[in-house]
């Protein structure tokens, strides 16, 4: 403690001002200070969102100390089972198998926290064209199958009117194992098989490089991954009305290829969160944390659904 | 040692065999997920090579044959530099700075394997008329070195009129051009640019194996063929080449071994599109690559989990053959040498 | 001799195939020099503070940043540029194409100043003033503020610094004790007080803001403390920007990554591959050189040793991807399952050793760089001249002594070369990695403060991987690049120098014993 004052001290004496506020700050000591160490396992979509949780839970209560380990949403549920940790990040909502395991081993389903949303946009090149996709274009573009309903194939661009450019349409996606790869097949392929002329790449990012440099390309990438090299094309709907993957699109649920980002928290109903995950559930939900959200690149809750949340987790409902 | 070679193999076969044996595998699934990963393997390796073997051949040759000791020692470190560079710095450069830079560039990337050759037989032509004075300062032993400079100019000068021509002769772009008139589909992460990166990378150990075995043949062989009269490129041709082939076969082996192992430069470069095809401008996927993404996120004991093992038990019998032969045929060609050499 | 001979002879015809082969070797080196000086000026250009430009368009808009990279634009004549222009939180973005037939001016004023934040990354844009969020409104002379805004950040910077020290010294150790027994009275108690001392700490850290703004006249509220250094890159002599760019690179060298790997620096990466290599060295060099000793020295020089050779050779083949999936399927999944069952139970199904880490990436990479020291250590022991193990034996010592005395002291460099070809390659190599134990974002290096101190089960960071993961999975890759160039920069000259260490050492032992190759 000796050295600590004296770097107090010493701070003191170098700002001038700060003496009148170390005046004002009463030292009290706070008895319900929460203080621990939160272990988290899951998802790595999810990784520098929970990072930055982290710092910040930090500097409004330096006791708490956040323990990560993002493997991806797959593990998170095996380690909520088990009972190693008690907060699983997902960018997925759990499976029936995987709720039907926690519910055996504790007799009680686990709660769902939405914490954010996100959405796949699909990108061409900043000087193309085109503007908006009907989703079966879509998947006549993508998919060998043509699940949703497009009679005929479209490989290249000039099949497409208001492309305004020939050539072979070159497709960006991302490898099998990832969950972009699962949610778009979904999604937008009706749940068939892609091309095998995709280039699966094993990253986002690399997609999106690749749409910046070529003008032939079309490619999907999460929000946070897009910057002003490529175009986000807005997908219209059988009346010709056009959804762009902007924030209040994605947030109201009305752009088709959005997915929430959960935590799982374990709890036992009729209990209360324990100090540190109560502490870390306050700001995921507050203000302060879904302006990290916006920042990240990902898209913030509705304040509805915020309130609704914290609410049914019986946090103050108007936190700090 | 031998435990350890082993113990890869006996760990991949008790992996796959009893999947193998038991029928867990789809014949189909087989079909539709290994055949195309194979073929990019082969196919990325085969450009790779096409790159690498006369680049390095030559860079041989030259060090080998015609530079002076000195600078040959001098040499040698630097293209084994080549050999330490990581693949992941070849394959970012390749991937993300290279391919889209080519595709930009396509008309003067191409010209440029017309150009090189060309420019370095227009450099020996202007060479044979200098005045004898500047011929021994640029003497053909250092030609290595002054090239360089020259082959900076033949490539900014074919940059620089690579638009111009390719608007006389293509309309404009190369690129629709081949699209439009020989049916040919561009993709920008290809098997030239895979090629041309896993050629760099896998260049310098073909260098140093082929140098190794052509310097190695008998001084006197060469000596004696001089002093008939022979210039030192038919002493080459006729009697250093022929005596050194086991060798260099070995060091094209070896670079082919490489070559289908590399993981991270295919990864980054070649967009990974499961396509059969031959055409330098299409991409491939390899084993791999496919291996290195899949891998850690497939559950161990499915199926999917199994024919990546699958894979990689093909990759380590592949390299494992190839470099036996290489390791045989070497050995037999020092044993040569010793003979040739008048060892007993 | 052979340049002797080139000069005597009349200088004859060698054929276009001679010149060919010289070329090849001239494009060669030409390819490797140009690969190393686009790494290098990329990389650490990025340091460099460069001019921000302010451009007025066309249609009235002024807009401020560093010009990136030039294209020309397909559909009409003409070039386009990409700006950085900073102030995310503004506009939405960071990064702006402009037509570059569409700008009417650009001019570099001196006054434009450009903040790095913790937050939102960069902000370029005028200082208006400094103050307290409520009175700041009017526009202050702009010396004196600019001096107090960096007399103010050197302060915040070492309350920074204080406030990371408490936490790591007195409150990491305080909450494991509280973790280890809740019902710590004493514990509870100290925590509580440093934890106001924290507070107040950043209390005062709070409340000064700065009012900015952007080159269109729209203003901004922005806390002091969220921002970590501030230039103005228009105003600077040569010399001060050198001084920028050495403590850019030394940040780069010495911090965490901030921004999802799109920022800051690489130490963490720089720490996991210096120890996981090192731990690497540790497991192969006893193996590598027992095994060469035994192959060169012991054993009988038969068919058998000449097939464990071929072994060996053939080990240094195959393919480090393939070592990659052993060292998942036996290390990670074997192995370390069964550790997982037998000892940490309790965590289960939540792995410990049963998933990668450092430990098993080491083993993988020892595995890998076997070869390599096998053969560089048995090269030097052929190469020792048998006079020397003659006249040791005929001295009258034992086969042990001959061994230990006189051949294992001149093998030495020998060893050493192996033991640094082995590490050079190691450093380089990713693909077994992706497999067996890195980690994008390690928070935890696999060093602290907590029993057992080195963590073996822990993911790292690598900066091989690193470079991938940047290029490929960041947020923002047009930001990220330069930091992968860097990183890149950073990863070629650390296997470079070992290579060229390795040579030097070759070299001289090549030359102390004044031996010739093996023929």
């Amino acid at each position: 403690m000796v050295f600590l004052r004296e770097a107090l001290g010493q701070a003191r004496l170098r700002v001038a001002g700060l003496a009148a506020l170390l005046a004002l700050v009463s030292l009290t000591v706070q008895a319900d200070e929460p203080v621990g160490t939160l272990g988290i396992v899951g998802s790595d979509t999810m990784a520098g969102l929970m990072l930055r949780w982290g710092e910040q839970l930090g500097e409004r209560h330096p006791g708490i100390r956040l323990q990560l380990q993002t493997s991806g949403s797959s593990s998170a549920p095996p380690a909520l089972v088990a009972g190693t940790t008690r907060l699983g990040p997902m960018s997925r909502p759990m499976s029936e198998e995987e709720r039907r395991a926690f519910e055996q081993r504790h007799g009680y389903a686990p709660v769902e926290v939405e914490v954010a949303r996100d959405a796949l946009a699909i990108i061409v090149h900043r000087h193309h064209a085109l503007e908006a996709l009907r989703l079966e274009q879509v998947d006549a573009i993508f998919s060998r199958t043509r699940h949703c309903g497009a009679e005929n194939a479209l490989a290249r661009w000039e099949q497409l009117a208001g492309a305004g450019l020939t050539g072979r349409i070159e497709l960006h996606g991302r490898n099998p194992a990832s969950g972009s790869y699962e949610l778009f097949r979904q999604r937008a392929l009706c749940g068939g098989d892609y091309l095998s002329r995709l280039n699966e790449h094993p990253g986002s990012a690399a997609i999106v490089a690749a749409v910046t440099e070529s003008r032939e390309a079309i490619g999907y990438a999460g929000l946070n991954h897009l910057n002003p090299g490529v175009k986000p094309l807005a997908l219209e709907d059988a009346e010709g009305n056009r959804v762009l993957p902007g924030a209040e699109q994605v947030r109201q649920g009305a752009y088709p290829l959005s997915r929430a980002l959960f935590l799982y928290a374990n709890l036992p109903p009729g209990q209360v969160l324990s100090g540190p995950e109560r502490a870390l559930l306050e700001l995921i939900l507050s203000p302060e944390g879904q302006r990290t959200v916006g920042e990240l690149g990902f898209v913030a809750l509705a304040e509805a659904d915020l309130a609704f949340q914290r609410e049914r987790l019986g946090l103050d409902v108007s936190p700090p | 040692m031998i435990v350890a070679v082993l113990a890869i193999g006996v760990f991949l076969v008790l992996e796959v065999l009893p999947a193998l044996l038991g029928g867990v595998f789809d014949p189909a699934r087989i079909r539709l997920e290994l055949t195309p990963m194979a073929w990019g393997t082969l196919k990325a390796a085969l450009w790779a090579m096409l790159f690498a073997i006369p680049l390095a051949l030559g860079a041989a040759i030259h060090s080998a044959l015609f530079m002076s000791q000195r600078l040959r020692s001098r040499m040698k470190p630097t293209l084994e530099m080549m050999e330490a560079l990581p693949g992941v710095v070849i394959g970012f450069v390749a991937g993300l700075v290279l391919a889209p830079w080519v595709e930009r560039h396509l008309a003067g990337s191409l010209a440029l394997l017309l150009v090189l050759p060309l420019g370095v037989l227009l450099a020996a032509a202007i060479w044979r008329r200098l005045p004898a004075v500047w011929r021994r300062h640029f003497s053909l032993s250092r030609a290595g070195l002054w090239l360089v400079p020259w082959l900076m100019l033949l490539v900014f000068a074919t940059f620089s009129l690579a638009p111009g021509l390719e608007a006389l002769l293509f309309d404009g772009s190369l690129r629709n051009w081949l699209d439009r008139e020989l049916g040919l589909d561009y993709a920008t992460r290809n098997a030239m640019i895979v090629g041309l990166a896993m050629g760099f990378a896998v260049m310098p150990s073909v260098y140093a194996l082929a140098e190794d075995a052509l310097s190695g043949v008998p001084s006197r062989l060469g000596e004696g063929a001089q002093a008939l009269g022979a210039t030192r490129w038919q002493t080459l041709w006729r009697v250093v080449l022929p005596a050194a082939a086991p060798g260099i076969f070995a060091a094209m082996m070896i670079g082919t071994g490489r070559a289908v192992g590399e993981t991270m430069i295919v990864l980054m470069a070649s967009g990974n599109t499961a396509l059969m095809s031959l055409s330098p401008f299409e991409g491939m996927r390899t084993m791999a690559a496919g291996i290195a993404v899949e891998l850690p996120e497939a559950v161990p004991g499915s199926e999917a989990y199994l024919l990546l093992i699958l894979a990689a038990l093909l990759l380590f019998l592949f390299t494992f053959l190839v470099n036996t032969l290489a390791e045989v045929v070497r050995s037999r060609l020092r044993r040569r040498y010793r003979w040739l050499d008048g060892a007993p | 001799m052979k340049v002797a001979r080139t000069k005597r002879r009349p200088i004859r015809s060698e054929g276009p195939w001679a010149w060919l082969a010289a070329g090849s070797v001239a494009l060669s080196l030409l390819m490797l020099g140009g690969l190393l000086l686009l790494i290098a000026t990329r990389g650490l250009g990025h340091f460099w503070p460069a001019m921000v430009a302010q451009v007025e368009m066309a249609d009235g808009r002024l807009l401020a940043g560093r010009a990136v990279r030039e294209l020309p634009l397909e559909q009409s004549a003409g070039r386009e540029r990409l700006y950085f222009t900073a102030n995310r939180d503004l506009d939405g973005q960071a990064w702006h194409w402009l037509p570059v037939n569409d700008i009417v001016a650009s001019e570099t004023p001196q006054d434009l100043i450009v903040l790095e934040r913790r937050r939102h990354g960069e902000f370029i844009g005028r200082l208006v003033a400094l103050g307290d969020a409520e009175s700041v409104r009017e526009q202050q002379a702009r010396e004196a503020t600019w001096e107090r805004l960096q007399a103010r950040l050197a302060t915040l910077q070492e309350l920074r610094g204080e406030r990371e020290r408490l936490r790591r010294e007195v409150l990491r150790p305080l909450i494991r004790r509280l973790d280890a027994d809740p019902s710590d009275a004493q514990a509870r108690q100290a925590l509580a007080e440093a934890n106001d001392r924290v507070r107040v700490l950043q209390e005062a850290m709070r409340g000064e803001v700065a009012l900015l703004e952007n080159v269109d006249g729209r203003r901004l509220v922005q806390p002091l403390e969220e921002v970590l250094r501030a230039w103005r890159p228009n105003a600077m002599s040569t010399v001060e920007k050198l001084g920028i760019w050495g403590r850019g690179v030394w940040r780069f060298l010495a911090e965490g990554p901030r921004d999802g790997n799109a920022a800051g620096g690489v130490w963490p990466a720089i720490f996991g591959t210096v120890l996981m290599v090192l731990l690497m060295s540790l497991l192969v060099t006893p193996f590598g050189v027992l095994a060469a000793i035994y192959l060169n020295e012991v054993a009988h020089q038969g068919r058998l040793t000449h097939l464990v050779r071929i072994a060996v050779r053939n080990l240094a083949g195959v393919p480090s991807i393939v070592y990659g999936v052993f060292g998942l399927g036996v290390f990670v999944y074997g192995i370390g399952g069964s550790l997982d069952e037998w000892f940490f139970n309790d965590a289960l199904p939540s792995p410990t050793f049963g998933t990668g880490g450092l430990l098993w990436a080491s083993l993988t990479l020892a595995l890998l760089t076997l070869p390599v020291v096998i053969v560089a250590t048995e090269e030097g022991l052929a190469r020792i001249p048998v006079q020397q193990r003659e006249g040791a034996l005929a001295l009258g010592a034992t086969r042990l002594e001959t061994l230990t005395r006189v051949v294992l002291p001149m093998a030495v460099p020998a060893m050493l070369t192996g033991v640094i070809l082995a590490i050079a390659r190691a450093a380089g190599e990713v693909a077994p990695l992706l497999l067996v134990g890195v980690a994008k974002l390690a928070p935890q290096v696999p060093v602290d403060g907590e029993f057992p101190f080195l963590h073996l089960e822990r993911k790292f960071m690598h900066l091989g991987y690193h470079i991938y993961d940047t290029a490929f999975h960041g947020n923002d890759v047009q930001a990220a690049m330069p930091l992968v160039y860097a990183t890149a920069l950073l990863l070629v000259l650390v296997v470079l120098v070992l290579n060229l260490t390795a040579i030097f050492l070759r070299h001289y032992f090549r030359a102390r014993h004044g031996v010739q190759p093996r023929p």
